[in-house]
């Protein structure tokens, strides 16, 4: 009989199997303990939800070299200022319609889901709208009636899905909230509409304030 | 810190990954054929397909601005030399792990071997 | 003893008879994942088609829902096909696990009636449990979720308790410990919060570590078993090679975890962890390919499964292109930036389920079937092999041909929509009305009924491959040294 040498050994495969994949698992938990204390609401990197209350903008960052979310002014949504607690409850109601009515499964959101109709990390921002004054009523208009308006060239058009316009205007401030998230630069070359105000304002909005950290 | 792929240099991209993958499948086969069949004649095409994967592992390092930082030029001198050497340590794995020649016992008793 | 060549379950064990159970439905929800990817894929084509009656997210739903339960109820009764031989004593609890089957089942058809027949809900928490969970992959309401744990917490029984009172081999030990990281992690997956980048970073926990980690590993449990049986290899061998993965695959696929992570609002650091990880991708795929021509080099081997070998050697090409040189070509941050959630992700996707999982699930069925009519000849001169040889190439073209289609398309995509237009919603739908991607989309279609065909024949074969068949299947040569 002749011998295995020990790093060809079962026994060796066995041990090294179960030690490679504990420490990957312990590494991963020590990750994700980190990462959850990232992108915790009210993290430098996943904004308060009473971001909403504010202008957000995406600005190219010379230091990091990519877009980076940017909060302005106050610019509240609905014209409604709102506490945290009230934002995250509008959010949150929002995030459970994108998930109710599957939102998921033609559009994507922060780059996953499916690939029928355009990503949604960004639709806040999105030039479609044409001017900021008019986009929110827009959005919810078009989310209870999307039906007959105008998409496309392509003939593709998204359902109506029974959109109540509570529900409408929870979403809008969930697409508001996700648009203020830090996703390292995600999507990239991204023009966003147009939020400049008339020229005595412009100063403040290009300059910004910082995240709000509260709450979460 | 990363510096993304220029528009032109797309194509390039992917194509070289690809062939990072290839030819390391190829340098792999070859280098294990060479061997077990004992023909040392096929063993420069072997290293020729290793040399293929070291001028992709480049063009893709380029391509997508991989020298731009430390961290990711490390990350191209680790699959310059973790390709190379990969076949090596599995042959060897390979060898020694069917080296005992006495008939299968069915889940004995676990055996210390060293 | 029955008369080769019928199916008669008198040639199986108590596990098999449940295994093929799970493989009836497996191969009745593959069908269903066919059907809904063609109406899905005639969507683009014709949006109007079906529109508001079967919208294509409802589609597209089903189509990965199906996917991945069909390839669960494959694992599944693959698991409980080797359970008996391995543990060598009847399975522990089987009756609970034939009623658990039925209950599966059915929990299954009830949510996919739900899915096609309420489709949607009202914004709050009771659609979430009664209807749709709305989050990729894993939209099965919660109630069904639950149901889903409870069942494969009772499967889990089943193994545990069987390889505890039986014997515990290398391949049991690693299944055991397989299972319950499998089902551990489907807990991850289960619970609300508002916050987008915690919903996803925890949703990967579950769709990564279960198609990247565990499936893979449960892939090599099985693989190591049919190597057993069908080559004559050596328990040691394969149990020490089975570690040899483990190692491999967990030690690049946990981490690997981090390529996922690059934009969903977690930290930079994730770009050098996903990019170191990417690099280790190839080691087990090189690791498979020096072993492979190693084994087939100091063993003469004769198989005597022509189908499931060729599906085995399908498994091993898709494998290594569709994970492998697919996975590679768009994981590192600074393509993938322009590639994540373009075409690229649905050609790769395509590529590495039916590569790396659907073939071998199938080669199973072959197995299944050849044991089932009374371990009969299923070598060279099979008659009505035509069948089997053309559901290979029809299922393998259609499969590739799609790929390629959704590649050209998702390569116009990243350009375009991405780069160019900087990826504004006028972006997507320039890329998306651009010839190649409009092309594209036609050519997966067709290639998509291709699949199909592949797909009636396969079901054909299997219901008559073997049938009448006499002879009894070739012994295998037991491996011949050097």
């Amino acid at each position: 009989m002749s011998h295995t040498e020990w790093w060809a050994s079962e026994s060796f495969w066995r041990k090294t199997a179960i030690w490679v994949t504990a420490g990957s698992f312990v590494a991963l938990i020590f990750l994700t303990l980190d990462s959850m204390s990232a992108i915790t609401a009210g993290s430098t990197r996943v904004p308060a939800y009473s971001v909403i209350n504010h202008r957000i903008d995406y600005v190219f960052d010379e230091k990091r070299n990519f877009q980076v979310p940017v909060i302005g002014v106050e610019e509240p949504l609905f014209d409604q200022t709102l506490t945290e607690a009230e934002a995250e409850a509008l959010v949150s109601r929002g995030k459970l319609t994108t998930q109710a009515k599957n939102c998921m499964n033609c559009h994507t959101l922060l780059g996953n889901g499916a690939y029928y109709a355009p990503d949604l990390t960004k639709a806040w921002l999105d030039p479609s709208w044409g001017s900021k004054d008019v986009r929110e009523q827009m959005m919810v208009d078009f989310l209870m009636n999307p039906q007959d308006r105008l998409h496309n060239g392509l003939g593709r058009r998204m359902p109506n899905l029974g959109i109540t316009e509570g529900e409408a205007r929870a979403t809008v401030a969930f697409l508001k909230w996700m648009a203020s998230i830090d996703t390292n630069g995600f999507p990239a070359n991204f023009t966003p509409i147009d939020q400049s105000d008339p020229p005595a304002d412009d100063a403040s909005a290009a300059n910004g304030s910082p995240i709000p950290q509260q709450g979460g | 810190m990363i510096e993304p792929v220029a528009l032109q240099d797309f194509f390039l991209t992917f194509f070289s990954a690809a062939m990072v993958i290839l030819c390391g499948a190829l340098y792999a086969l070859l280098f294990a054929y060479a061997r077990v069949r004992r023909r040392q004649r096929l063993m420069p095409l072997a290293y020729l397909a290793y040399l293929g994967l070291v001028a992709s592992v480049l063009v893709l390092a380029m391509a997508a601005n991989l020298f731009a930082t430390g961290f990711w030029t490390f990350i191209v001198m680790l699959m310059l030399i973790g390709y190379l050497l990969a076949p090596h340590a599995i042959w060897h794995l390979c060898v020694g792990t069917h080296a005992h020649d006495h008939p299968d016992q069915e889940s004995g008793p676990y055996q210390k071997q060293s | 003893m029955a008369m080769p060549g019928t199916l008669d379950s008198a040639n199986l064990n108590g596990g098999q008879k449940l295994a093929v159970k799970y493989f009836t439905v497996a191969l009745a929800l593959f069908g269903a994942q066919i059907v809904f990817g063609l109406l899905a894929g005639i969507q683009y084509l014709k949006p109007d088609f079906l529109y508001g009656v079967l919208d294509f997210s409802v589609n597209r739903m089903v189509h990965i829902n199906a996917l991945v339960v069909w390839l669960l109820f494959g694992f599944i009764g693959s698991s409980y096909w080797l359970l008996e031989d391995e543990a060598g004593i009847p399975v522990v609890g089987l009756r609970l696990g034939n009623l658990v089957f039925w209950v599966f089942t059915l929990a299954v058809a009830v949510v996919v009636v739900v899915y096609l027949l309420v489709q949607i809900g009202p914004g709050d928490h009771s659609t979430l449990w009664l209807i749709n969970e709305g989050r990729e992959y894993i939209e099965a309401p919660r109630w069904a979720d639950i149901g889903i744990v409870a069942c494969v917490l009772a499967f889990f029984f089943n193994v545990a308790a069987t390889f505890a009172k039986g014997r515990y081999t290398g391949i049991g030990g690693v299944l055991v410990l397989d299972l319950i990281a499998l089902f551990g992690i489907y807990l991850a997956g289960m619970f609300y919060t508002p916050n987008i980048s915690v919903d996803q970073y925890w949703w990967w926990w579950v769709i990564h570590l279960w198609v990247e980690a565990t499936w893979e590993v449960l892939v090599g449990c099985l693989m190591a078993y049919g190597l057993m049986q069908t080559l004559g290899v050596r328990r040691k061998i394969v149990e020490t090679w089975l570690y040899i993965e483990v190692a491999l695959m967990f030690g690049s696929g946990i981490l690997g975890l981090g390529h996922h992570y690059f934009w969903i609002g977690t930290p930079e650091y994730w770009f050098t962890i996903g990019g170191f990880f990417s690099a280790l991708e190839p080691i087990p795929l090189v690791a498979m390919v020096v072993h492979s021509v190693f084994d087939s080099g100091t063993h003469n081997m004769k198989n005597n499964n022509h189908p499931a070998l060729a599906w085995i050697i399908a498994h091993a090409f898709g494998n290594f292109f569709g994970a492998g040189v697919w996975g590679f070509m768009h994981t590192l941050p600074q393509i993938n930036l322009y590639t994540h959630g373009t075409q690229w992700s649905a050609s790769h996707g395509h590529f590495a389920f039916f590569g790396a999982y659907a073939t071998l699930v199938i080669a199973f069925f072959y197995l299944a079937l050849q044991k089932w009519r009374g371990n009969v000849w299923m070598s060279g001169g099979l008659a009505g092999a035509w069948r089997w040889k053309w559901a290979l190439g029809l299922l393998n073209l259609g499969m590739v041909g799609m790929v390629m289609a959704m590649l050209v398309a998702g390569y116009e995509q990243s350009q375009i929509e991405r780069a160019i237009e900087g990826s504004s919603w006028v972006g997507y739908f320039v890329a998306q009305a651009h010839p190649w991607f409009v092309q594209g989309m036609w050519w997966r279609q067709v290639f998509g009924w291709m699949f199909a065909a592949g797909f009636v024949l396969l079901v054909w074969d299997l219901l008559t491959l073997g049938r009448g068949e006499r002879r009894p299947a070739q012994a295998h040569s037991e491996s011949a040294p050097r």
